[in-house]
């Protein structure tokens, strides 16, 4: 699975850079998410349950290696999740980039691969739950943002 | 491929598996035809705690003619539907459309309500419903609602349905009233018959007497996370007197702009756009010409 796109923050760079690195707004931003911790430097781990519409909700384990990054514009992702149902494994770059009205650009890009029974069942699904939650995912940081600027102004 | 374990309860009446439904909250599915639900479970990808078979409820399967409406009871096998004379008559697109769906086998024991409660993205009837501008009539212990099938589809596999309702009834309007004529037509694409759609279309075009059309519903399905209505491509139609251009233009425009469809082993995005396009031509070029023959109804 290849999901790309750009999104746009409404706030500072510096800001959406934080708020990518922090676990606990990560943790309620994800989808699913049930814990999320930071395990070292640049690695994080956590416990998501992915659920579809009727479908049981499945389990991941999931840990997130950050690398190559140059704060506040670009890093890259190493993804590693593991459940009773599948894996899902890959690798994402996200760069950031001032707009005109001082909000910030996300550009990603990922590229995913999904195995194991989730895959031999819904492959013609992942798609879509892959993109439904990182909607899902970058509108609730984003509404995060909009908090924080709304405290800090 | 054994589900499971689960609490089972075969109801007799419609308000019994009302109140078992209210009881259990999300822990409990109805079960109508199961031919998507049993398989989930036997994967182990769905695991309710409590089945509501709606087998036993007799008063839920039935297909009527009302005032300008058909109705169709939400456990009305899909087999009943595709043989129905009434079905082929009222919503010829129904009919058309049945055939497209799985197998005999399946459709013997499939309904209808259950097809449009589970909401996959590539299932047939609920762009059919789309297209035809149905009203889905759920319930729960309270009473009563209707729901636009166009507000219905929220999502994968998600409906406008809340905990503890059930999708008792299907209601489509016939033909427009205003003396327009209308046409319909459906068209999918898979690689073996019975296969979930690469992509497929249903489409409604109506016609007044000069020959303009006052109104087109374009649904397409398999190239999203829901039946997409195209509206962009009927924007284009409606008020135009239709022509090869223009319906090889809205077509072009249903693929561009109206759908976004992912990418899988079974065909890439960019393809699934291009079916889409294909399809939604031929689907108006059929839709039209049956508009534009079809006899003035009394």
């Amino acid at each position: 699975m290849n999901l790309s796109g750009t999104f746009a923050f409404a706030g500072p760079r510096a800001t959406v850079w934080a708020l990518l690195h922090d676990p606990t707004v990560l943790a309620k931003a994800l989808p699913g998410t049930k814990t999320l911790t930071l395990a070292g430097p640049g690695r994080y781990e956590g416990a998501m349950k992915v659920s579809i519409g009727p479908l049981t909700a499945a389990e991941f384990a999931v840990v997130v290696t950050l690398s190559d990054e140059t704060e506040p514009s670009h890093f890259a992702m190493q993804i590693d999740g593991k459940g009773g149902v599948g894996f899902a494994r890959g690798g994402a770059t996200v760069d950031l980039a001032d707009d005109a009205n001082g909000g910030t650009v996300m550009t990603y890009a990922s590229d995913i691969q999904i195995g194991g029974r989730i895959a031999a069942v819904g492959q013609r699904l992942v798609e879509s739950v892959g993109r439904m939650m990182m909607k899902q995912a970058l509108d609730a940081l984003n509404a995060e943002l909009r908090t924080r600027m709304q405290a800090g102004s | 491929m054994k589900p499971a374990a689960f609490d089972y309860h075969r109801p007799t009446s419609r308000s019994e598996a009302l109140a078992l439904l209210a009881d259990h909250g999300g822990d409990a599915k109805p079960l109508a035809g199961g031919q998507s639900l049993i398989p989930a479970m036997n994967f182990r990808l769905a695991m309710p705690a409590v089945l509501v078979d709606l087998n036993a409820i007799t008063d839920l399967s039935y297909i009527t003619r009302q005032g300008s409406d058909l109705r169709i009871g939400a456990m009305t096998r899909h087999r009943a539907v595709e043989r129905s004379e009434d079905v082929r008559v009222a919503a010829p697109l129904v009919h058309e459309a049945m055939p497209f769906i799985a197998h005999v086998a399946i459709r013997t024991r499939g309904t209808i309500g259950g097809s449009l409660a589970h909401a996959d993205p590539a299932a047939e009837l609920p762009a059919v419903m789309i297209a035809l501008d149905a009203r889905i009539r759920v319930e729960n212990v309270q009473g009563s609602r209707e729901v636009p099938a166009a507000d219905f589809f929220t999502g994968l596999f998600s409906t406008a349905l809340e905990s503890g309702e059930l999708v008792t009834e299907i209601a489509i309007p016939a033909a427009q009233a205003d003396g327009s004529r209308t046409g319909t037509a459906f068209e999918e694409f898979s690689r073996r018959h019975g296969d979930f759609a690469l992509a497929g279309v249903a489409a409604r075009v109506a016609v007044d007497g000069s020959g303009r059309c006052t109104l087109a519903r374009i649904a397409l399905f398999g190239v999203g996370d829901r039946p997409m209505l195209a509206s962009t491509c009927a924007r284009l139609l409606e008020g135009q007197t239709p022509s090869t251009d223009n319906i090889r233009a809205a077509a072009a425009a249903a693929a561009r702009d109206d759908i976004d469809p992912t990418s899988d082993i079974h065909a890439s995005s960019r393809y699934r756009r291009h079916l889409a396009g294909v399809l939604t031509r031929r689907a108006l070029e059929r839709a039209f010409a049956r508009a534009h023959t079809e006899a003035v109804r009394p």
